[in-house]
């Protein structure tokens, strides 16, 4: 029961990720691309926390936390780098 | 392994590594490194390699990333040699209008619009005199100049008016694209052979 539920959360999130994979192929704004890249990244990180508490394993689930915390901050340099870009 | 959806997981990175690959922009291909990161370090995670997971996502995606634009930004732009007076006159001409200073903005505007379908910029970059102009393009701080002809004389005004910009390049690939691709009729176009001054094609 378990593992048939596990299999279905997981596929269901998978087709969920597909959305912002389609999104960053065909747009052609930069800052819609960092949307998408912004979108995967928190959700694979909820992806490996969610499989963490499945299977009962603490160590994926702890990198999936500083996955999920530092990733916004280098998302903000990466931001401000793109922005500079377009500016000069 | 009976789970299905660890297959599912598998195929997302050759998929996300295809856009990486089929993406001509650099910029944007930059962007889609950081999904292939992300959906990497998320398969490395669910196979059990917690550390590598880690690694990925702090270095492989962040770290590379903004090194990366960094670099491009730096690589890809074309640093035009220009008098400071030019630039000022082209900052006092949103007060007066003059009609020589409108051509050079609209040439800026030309360049910048032909070099952005590959994805360069253009960096002005004011020399005080013409000595100073042409030092600069000997050694190579400059790519290009771009200088106000002179007129010749009172009766060749008119023509003189028509192509009053020269620029200069010393690279021959920027020579090629701005001679195949610059339709404006503002300037006249010279490749300048660093190596052998001697040498030069109008």
């Amino acid at each position: 029961m378990n593992l048939i539920a596990m299999n279905f959360i997981m596929i269901a999130m998978i087709l969920t990720l597909l959305i912002p994979i389609v999104e960053a192929c065909k747009d052609n704004n930069i800052w819609q691309k960092m949307l998408a890249l912004s979108s995967i990244s928190t959700k694979t990180s909820i992806m490996i926390l969610v499989v963490s508490v499945l299977r009962d394993d603490w160590m994926i689930g702890v990198v999936a936390v500083i996955i999920l915390s530092v990733g916004n901050a280098g998302f903000m340099l990466i931001a401000h780098v793109m922005k500079r870009m377009r500016n000069i | 392994m009976t789970d299905i959806y660890i297959y599912l997981i598998i195929a997302l990175l050759p998929l996300t590594a295809c856009m990486v690959i089929f993406q001509v922009n650099p910029y944007h291909a930059l962007v889609i490194r950081g999904i292939l990161g992300g959906v990497a370090a998320m398969l490395y995670a669910i196979l059990g390699a917690a550390d590598v997971a880690l690694t990925e996502a702090l270095v492989g995606t962040m770290l590379a990333i903004t090194l990366y634009a960094i670099a491009v930004r730096s690589a890809m732009v074309m640093r035009v040699g220009v008098l400071t007076e030019e630039l000022k006159q082209v900052d006092e001409n949103i007060l007066n209008e003059g009609k020589a200073q409108q051509l050079f903005s609209q040439l800026m505007t030309d360049l910048q619009k032909v070099f952005r379908q590959y994805h360069m910029r253009i960096e002005l970059i004011s020399y005080k005199d013409m000595d100073d102009l042409d030092r600069a393009l000997v050694e190579q701080e400059i790519h290009t100049t771009c200088i106000r002809q002179a007129p010749l004389e009172q009766d060749d005004r008119d023509q003189a008016e028509i192509q009053p910009y020269q620029t200069k390049t010393r690279i021959k690939r920027l020579y090629n694209i701005m001679k195949n691709e610059l339709s404006s009729s503002e300037t006249i176009l010279t490749y300048f052979n660093v190596a052998n001054p001697e040498e030069k094609h109008s």
